[in-house]
């Protein structure tokens, strides 16, 4: 029961990774892949502060969010400044930079990784409690993300994304949109980060490489860049694969390569056959008629 | 007080590791130069001239000469198949410049996860022997694999500036850098010219694996931190700027190398991401000399 619950709060955290990344690069056209950065500094930030500060886990979640979304001020405004290309340098960057920190300090546990992270939940209830939270926290980030995309905000990111010229031309300020949903996004990788930490009360750097944004990217993709549901759909189809692989009980060395070559194949043939995704994204709600 | 001979002893070997750093990084500058595009499939190109050279060597115990040419001929087919197959149906369908970013990494990680399934994640030179023979210039250790790396880097460099001014592809892929449109007026078949841009890049990241690869053991995801450092070059050369990515790959090199003797070895990787932080924030528009000088001069 227990593998059951750990898939499930994956499952959980995944919808929460997959959709903050999606209104990042789907619905803002905001060209980064440094996602796993932000996820660790959740990690990291809520680790650290619950073993050496013996902060509670909401304390701790709140600092990991608000970590996030602060580091990822310090990469939009500078970035942003110049262009959209400047933000996927600086985000990569920012990404092996800081990873090559994590590794060589003591406080993160260096190379090792980061172990013993309290648990706040003990017993035979733990795993469910968790899947409980690790759902509500998706439940709670997509419905966050859908209110944020139907209103008339989403339509100026939308609007933003499809022509900036125009956007900026209108007197809109595309670039405080950028920084804002860029934070957000970031923000909610943190707080993913944060319940991971938690229940596997270990994070270590190499979790979070770039090779990491890969499965991230996938699940965008194939479930449906720019669509509301559809990266909940492909974090629940990518996560799910994992598990049908391990019936062919290939030995350890070709699982990890091989389930990164299907994950990596499918983004091709998405791209080129299906470049919508399993879900498109839904139209744009009509605007109500202006009051006679 | 610092000996001058260890000053120059750093500045030969830092010139000498900065030759494959340099090839690596007139690849991705000319193709963003000419194609406008982020090439982050060429950490594959490069596993994949890796592997190939790797495989003729130790697999089917081919001569160097014949191991170099398989691996230029297997790089050349991957990007060639890549601009054909994928990035012209990319531009036929006019695609945001977001799906070609994710095509090519996709593109390279795909090839990483391709190449560690076949060849394992132990890390491995392309030669049994990494050591080369070395002799003492004027109190200075210069190796023949040192003679090599800057020789054939100043060659090809020398050749591609030839290429570009004096033959009809090299216009052209001027041309097309300047405006695709306008060429394609005046009768400039892009798409050839594309494919030579990638066929010239394909060459000079053979040859920098070559050299990568006969002195240091690598792994198939050992690339696309090589490719970092192409990419922050590129910045740093100011986009657009062939040379002046090239110098700023030997700038950065020589920086590594002397950084050895203030900052402790397990940090000399952030100083690239510093100095990443440090162009976005001041020079934007790259740190190419003659821009610093005209902007001194404002």
């Amino acid at each position: 029961m227990e593998y059951v619950y750990s898939i499930l709060i994956l499952v959980g955290i995944y919808i929460v990774l997959a959709s903050s990344f999606n209104l990042i690069i789907g619905t803002a056209g905001l060209v980064s892949i440094a996602h796993p950065i932000f996820f660790a500094l959740g990690a990291y930030t809520a680790g650290v502060l619950a073993i050496h500060l013996h902060l509670d886990p909401f304390s701790a979640t709140a600092a990991g969010a608000a970590v996030a979304g602060a580091f990822s001020l310090m990469i939009s405004l500078p970035s942003l400044r110049v262009s959209g290309d400047y933000l996927l340098i600086t985000s990569i960057g920012f990404q092996l930079g800081l990873l090559q920190v994590i590794k060589n300090l003591e406080l993160t546990g260096s190379q090792g990784g980061l172990n013993n992270i309290p648990t706040p939940v003990a017993g035979p209830e733990r795993g469910w409690i968790f899947s409980a939270i690790a759902l509500a926290a998706a439940a709670a980030a997509v419905l966050l993300i859908r209110r944020i995309v139907r209103g008339s905000y989403g339509r100026a990111i939308r609007a933003m994304r499809d022509d900036e010229l125009a956007f900026v031309a209108l007197g809109r300020n595309a670039k405080h949109i950028k920084i804002v949903i860029f934070a957000v996004g970031c923000a909610l990788a943190g707080v993913a980060g944060a319940i991971y930490a938690f229940y596997f009360q270990y994070v270590s750097p190499e979790q979070f490489e770039i090779l990491a944004s890969g499965t991230m990217l996938t699940m965008v993709v194939v479930g449906g860049m720019g669509s509301t549901w559809g990266p909940v759909v492909g974090a629940v189809l990518l996560l799910a694969l994992p598990q049908a692989i391990t019936f062919l009980r290939l030995p350890l060395a070709y699982m990890a390569p091989l389930q990164g070559m299907i994950f990596t194949l499918l983004v091709i043939l998405f791209l080129f056959l299906r470049p919508q995704g399993l879900v498109a994204p839904e139209p744009p709600a009509p605007l109500s008629p202006p009051a006679r | 007080m610092l000996d001058p001979a260890v000053l120059v002893q750093i500045f030969w070997t830092g010139l000498a590791t900065s030759s494959y750093m340099v090839l690596f990084t007139i690849a991705f500058a000319l193709v963003l130069k000419v194609l406008k595009l982020w090439n982050f499939a060429q950490a594959g190109m490069m596993a994949i001239a890796f592997y190939a050279m790797y495989a003729a060597v130790n697999q089917f115990h081919w001569p160097t000469a014949a191991a170099v040419a398989f691996g230029l001929a297997m790089t050349l087919a991957a990007t060639l198949a890549f601009e054909v197959l994928g990035l012209r149906t990319l531009r036929a369908r006019r695609s945001s410049s977001l799906l070609f970013f994710i095509f090519t990494l996709v593109c390279s990680e795909f090839t990483a996860y391709t190449l560690t399934l076949i060849f394992g994640t132990e890390p491995a030179p392309l030669f049994p022997e990494i050591l080369s023979p070395t002799r003492m210039v004027a109190g200075i250790a210069v190796s023949n694999w040192d003679l090599l790396a800057v020789g054939l880097t100043a060659a090809l460099c020398a050749a591609l500036a030839l290429y570009l001014r004096t033959t009809r592809d090299g216009q052209f892929m001027l041309a097309v850098s300047d405006s695709a449109e306008l060429a394609a007026l005046y009768g400039i078949n892009a798409r050839r010219t594309y494919a030579v841009t990638f066929a010239i890049a394909s060459v000079f990241v053979c040859a920098g694996m070559y050299l990568y690869g006969s002195r240091t053991a690598t792994i198939p995801t050992a690339p696309l931190q090589l490719m970092l450092f192409a990419v922050i070059a590129t910045l740093l050369g100011g986009m657009g700027s062939v040379l002046g990515g090239a110098l700023a790959a030997v700038f950065l090199s020589l920086l590594q190398s002397y950084s050895v003797l203030v900052i402790p070895s397990q940090w000399q990787g952030l100083i690239l991401y510093v100095f990443l932080f440090v162009t976005i924030l001041f020079f934007p528009t790259g740190m190419h000399p003659m821009t610093l000088l005209r902007r001194a001069l404002r």
